[in-house]
Order: structure tokens, then C-alpha cells, then sequence
């Protein structure tokens, strides 16, 4: 495959998070995280962002045609993200598997599937109820590592508060209700919002 | 932590809490729809009457203690002030907070302490314009006595463009979000229009004592006939005499105020007479600005210094980054419904862009100045130079289209 075919768009989140969009699949198999250098052993995408010098790059999750790269360096995503584009484009246009097929850890996948229920029971029975109130939805995506991953839509979705909501709220009512959880990663679009229940004015 | 529901400031203030593991109750004046869930970390609060918010916070601070209290915008510094005081934690007094908020109240106090601002004088909506408008000297500036980022600020160069610039900022204080909000609607603040460079200040009250922690520069002529901000850039380009006599007018402007603690931030000019305070606020700089200011070598947001402060936390060093830095609002480029932003991707491939935020929804109203107070979004840069952030701001701004209907 020719490299220049691979379309990617980088979208920044805020400073440490930032989404790329690739124009292929990256991973149709649902979402993998990877949450250090050590995980991504084998994955040689995942690999690749890893070891993107002065990037310090914490976790890279894949799900669908979406590459979101969490960074702890203060590296701005203008110079990440062009080595992010870079390694993205060499491990799809190689040929191999971008991603190593998910190691097989009983323990820890039935430690996940089971937080996955209780987030999900949590989410259905509390926190979408509540988030309904001003026309939002959240969407759990997956929980690996005990890390939620989630997604909010409708009025949550570029929301002047969503942040309010996702820490205040949201994690707060984790750290309650299944301690177990150790953190979210919220991959929410903010920009593609289009009703978002509080809009921003500069004061 | 005040955050008005519609300020932009949420994320950065969020975050810094988070970053420095400070428990954080956010107060709002619209409930959160988790606030009964989470009652220590949500509250809502009568952000337009400062005197019951604090009551209310005192209410809520016999359950869950306050250890400190960060307003992020004009009206919630002065709740800040009355919380406070109430609860005796680090903060400004009120009536120092109440005349930061009012462009009146902080001329005559300007005035008073020989701080030197524009000539001005206060009218009232409706008054018969045709004596005043015949006597001021022009050009001139109305403007509203609390509007933020500029809104409904207005140069008049003659009797007859007075008179359409009154008429003009009447109908904006007559907008529903406006009018209801107190007497101030209904006033206007004619001052002379003071010709040279704009400059922000940004800065830490610290026990009454001005730290200046950044000086931007405005290169786009704020001439008007509106004032929507574009770039600031900073370090300031001005000659050192200039910034330091701008650093001592802004130290002048807190002292005369009566602010002692917690940010601030100025607008000044500078000409041949000298600096010139033009307005102080007592916070930190507006819309998504402050992600143009890094400290202690680029680990410590401005966020995280304030709420150190308000905390009685030890403050790192305040010195700015060496890199410089600059911030884009992004102009609104015309009245309409936006429908898409197109060139993201290559506006954010300029070299030195760091990164281009769209705050602006698909499907939101964009209005221009002076009607209009909402930045579609903005463009961050850090380079070598003040001239070459500028320079990569204004190239990434002209690969942005932005399609309106």
C-alpha cells in the first residue's frame, strides 16, 4: 500500500489528548488500549507511537479508523502529531497487522467484563438518566485496564460544562459505585457537537 | 471554583484542580444534573446576587469545609470576594472586586488615586444627546458599564456618528440577556478615545502586591470603530522604558482599586504621554487565552498558579516560558448560521501552530462586533519570536474557511 494514500487528520482534544482520524480501518474489532511501551509489545503501531521521542506518550487507544494518543510531555501535538501521522502510515502501508491479536489474560478480561457490566448497569440505571435531563447521552465504549472509556452525545457533546460533568459527575460516581474503576478516557468529538446544552462566550 | 455555565474557562480550571489533586467543588448558577448525586462536588449558586451566594456557600461550606474559592469572570470575582469574606479564606475585598466590575466605579477610583485613564463621563439611555454631543471632544469611545470582550464598545468621530454609535449600543442593551441584568444596562461611559498601541497585562495580587506575570502585545491597530480583539503576542515588542511604566500603572491601578489578592487582568495603551489604564478586571484573561501562558518552564498553567494561590499553596516560580507565545481569537468572518470550518488540518500543519480550537458549533449564530461577543474559536503558536508566532497566527488563520449560511 502506498503511504501517501493513508489519509489523517489530526484533531486535538486539549493539550495531552488528541484524536487522529485515519481514512482505513485501523482496528475493526472493537477498541484496545494500550497503556504503556511494555503493552505494546508486538503491536507495531501502538509501538511505534510509544516510541516517539520527547512525546512521552501514555496511552494509545484504537478503535475503528480513530487513533487517540494521550501524551504527558509538553511537546505541542503540531510536532507529535506529525510522527504520530508518520507511524501510523508506516505500520498500515507494511502490511502486517497493525495491532497483535489481544493476549489472552483470562483474569484480567473477566476483571474488565465484569467492571463492563457494572459501568454499564451505572450508566443505564444513574448517570444517562441524569445526562437526559439536558439532552445528553453517555456511551460506554469499552473498559480495559479497569479504564472506562466513554463517549458523550447530544447535549453532552461540546458542552461548556461537559468537563464538569464528565469529573464531577461521571467520575465521581465511579469512584462511589465501582471503585474498581481507575480512570476514564473520554473520546468524545466536543467539536462535532451540534446542541450543545451550554455554549461558551469569552469572559 | 465559580464557573458560569457559559464561560470557556471550565476545561483549564478542571484540569489544573486535577492536576494538582485539589478536592474541587464546582459551583454554577444552573444546577448540574449530578448535583444531588454529588453534593460536595456540585453546588449551585445565586451567581447574580454575590451577598446570597454567600450565604448559600456558607450554608454548604458547615458540611463539606472550603478550604479556598476562584472566581473565573467579572461577576463571579465579586461572588468570590463576598465568599471570602464570609468564610474568611484568601480573597478581595468586595467593594475593591464590585469597582474592578464597573468602568464607572473603577474611572472615578482611577481618577481619585491619579491613575492615568481616558477622560470620561456617564449618560444615561434615552437622555436628550444633542447638548453632549455638540460639546465632547471626538473622537470618542461609548461604552457599556460591565459587556465583556468588547461587546457593544463603539468609536464615535463626530456629533452625527455619536448619535448612531448611542442608538446602536442602545439596542444592544435592550437584548434580552442584557437589559434585565440592573440599572447598569441602562448606562453608557463616553471617554476619550486614546490613540497608540494596546497591551494586556496578566497578573497575581499577592498580599496587595502586583506580580506581572505576562505583557502581550495587540499588533492589530485597535482603532475601531469596533474593538474585537485578534493576536495577542508576548513577550511585549514595546521598548523596556514603556513596559516597565505600563507594569507600574497596572501596580498603581490594584493599589488604587483595593484589590489584594488573586489575578488580574489589564488592557493598557501606551503614547506619547505615557501608559494609559484603560480597563482592570479582577481575573485572569478571557475566552480560551490563558493556554498562550506557560510558567516554570512550561510545566505550570496560569489556572494552576491560581488556585495554588487561593489555596495558600507554595507558588513555583512565575516567570513565563523562554519560548514565545501567542494567541489568535479568531475574527467572527460574518453574521450567520456556521455550517462547517474547512482547512483545520492544514491550518494546523503551519509551522510553530500548536493547536486551532473551534469553539463554535455547527449550527451556532455567529455575529459580528460590536453586536456579537463569541469568538468562533482560536489559534495557538510558540516559537522563537514574538513576530514569527504572529506570522505562523495570521498564515493559519487564512487557511481556515468558514462556511456560513
Amino acid at each position: 500500500m502506498d503511504p501517501a494514500s493513508i489519509q489523517i487528520t489530526a484533531e486535538p482534544i486539549d493539550g495531552s489528548r488528541c484524536k487522529f482520524v485515519v481514512s482505513q480501518p485501523v482496528h475493526a474489532a472493537g477498541v484496545r488500549r494500550f497503556a504503556s511501551a511494555a503493552e505494546a509489545e508486538g503491536s507495531p503501531l501502538a509501538a511505534a507511537i510509544f516510541a516517539i521521542p520527547g512525546a512521552e506518550v501514555g496511552e494509545v487507544i484504537v478503535s475503528g479508523n480513530l487513533v487517540t494518543v494521550v501524551k504527558r510531555g509538553v511537546t505541542p501535538w503540531t510536532a507529535v502529531g506529525k510522527s504520530v501521522g508518520q507511524a501510523i502510515r508506516a505500520a498500515l502501508a507494511s502490511g502486517a497487522p497493525p495491532l497483535a491479536p489481544k493476549a489472552e489474560a483470562p483474569v484480567a478480561t473477566a476483571d474488565d467484563d465484569a467492571l463492563y457490566e457494572r459501568v454499564a448497569q451505572l450508566f443505564d440505571e444513574q448517570v444517562n438518566p441524569m445526562v437526559a435531563r439536558h439532552g445528553g447521552r453517555v456511551e460506554l465504549i469499552d473498559v480495559q485496564d479497569a479504564v472506562v472509556m466513554l463517549r458523550m452525545m447530544g447535549g453532552c457533546q461540546g458542552c461548556g460544562m461537559a468537563d464538569v460533568t464528565l469529573r464531577q459527575g461521571i467520575e465521581a460516581m465511579l469512584q462511589q459505585h465501582v471503585p474498581a474503576v481507575k480512570g476514564i478516557v473520554d473520546i468524545t468529538d466536543h467539536t462535532a457537537g451540534t446542541n450543545p446544552y451550554f455554549a461558551a462566550a469569552k469572559k | 471554583m465559580l464557573l458560569p455555565t457559559t464561560t470557556y474557562r471550565t476545561a483549564a480550571f478542571v484540569e489544573a484542580a486535577r492536576r494538582l489533586g485539589v478536592e474541587l467543588t464546582v459551583a454554577s448558577e444552573r444546577p448540574s444534573t449530578f448535583e444531588g448525586a454529588q453534593p460536595a462536588a456540585l453546588l449551585t449558586l445565586d451567581l447574580a446576587a454575590p451577598e446570597r451566594a454567600a450565604e448559600q456557600a456558607a450554608a454548604f461550606a458547615r458540611r463539606h469545609p472550603v478550604a479556598g474559592v476562584v472566581g473565573v469572570d467579572d461577576d463571579t470575582a465579586v461572588v468570590a470576594a463576598a465568599i471570602a469574606g464570609r468564610l474568611g479564606l484568601t480573597g478581595n475585598p468586595v467593594a475593591a472586586a464590585l469597582a474592578a466590575r464597573d468602568k464607572h466605579l473603577q474611572r472615578l477610583e482611577l481618577v481619585r488615586h491619579g491613575v492615568p485613564v481616558p477622560r470620561f463621563e456617564l449618560h444615561t439611555l434615552g437622555e436628550d444627546v444633542t447638548e453632549f454631543a455638540a460639546r465632547l471632544r471626538y473622537p470618542c469611545v461609548l461604552k457599556p458599564l460591565r459587556l465583556s470582550a468588547s461587546r457593544g464598545v463603539i468609536r464615535a468621530d463626530d456629533p452625527a456618528g455619536f448619535r448612531a454609535a448611542l442608538q446602536r449600543l442602545g439596542r444592544i442593551l435592550e437584548q434580552p440577556d442584557v437589559a434585565g441584568c440592573g440599572d447598569w444596562a441602562s448606562r453608557v461611559l463616553v471617554e476619550d478615545f486614546i490613540p497608540g498601541p494596546e497591551v494586556a497585562l496578566e497578573g497575581l495580587v499577592v498580599a496587595g502586591q502586583l506580580q506581572m506575570l505576562a505583557l502581550f502585545d495587540k499588533p492589530d491597530p485597535l482603532d475601531g470603530p469596533f474593538f474585537e480583539e485578534t493576536i495577542y503576542t508576548t513577550p511585549s515588542r514595546l521598548p523596556d522604558r514603556a513596559q516597565a511604566a505600563l507594569g507600574a500603572c497596572a501596580r498603581d491601578a490594584v493599589a488604587a482599586l483595593g484589590l489584594r489578592e488573586g489575578p488580574v487582568h489589564a488592557e493598557l495603551r501606551w503614547n506619547e504621554r505615557g501608559p494609559w489604564l484603560i480597563e482592570l478586571a479582577a481575573r485572569s484573561v478571557g475566552g480560551r487565552c490563558s493556554a498562550a501562558l506557560r510558567f516554570e518552564a512550561g510545566e505550570t498553567s496560569l489556572e494552576e498558579l491560581i488556585i495554588r494561590h487561593a489555596l495558600g499553596m507554595p507558588l513555583p516560580s512565575l516567570e513565563r516560558e523562554h519560548q514565545a507565545s501567542g494567541v489568535m481569537m479568531i475574527p467572527v468572518p460574518g453574521a450567520g448560521v456556521l455550517r462547517e470550518v474547512r482547512g483545520l488540518a492544514t491550518a494546523r500543519a503551519v509551522p510553530l501552530i500548536e493547536d486551532v480550537v473551534i469553539t463554535a458549533h455547527p449550527g451556532q449564530t455567529l455575529l459580528p462586533w460590536p453586536e456579537g461577543w463569541r469568538y468562533p474559536g482560536f489559534i495557538f503558536a510558540r516559537g522563537e519570536t514574538p513576530e514569527a508566532v504572529e506570522a505562523a497566527l495570521r498564515t493559519a488563520q487564512r487557511r481556515l474557511g468558514f462556511v456560513i449560511e
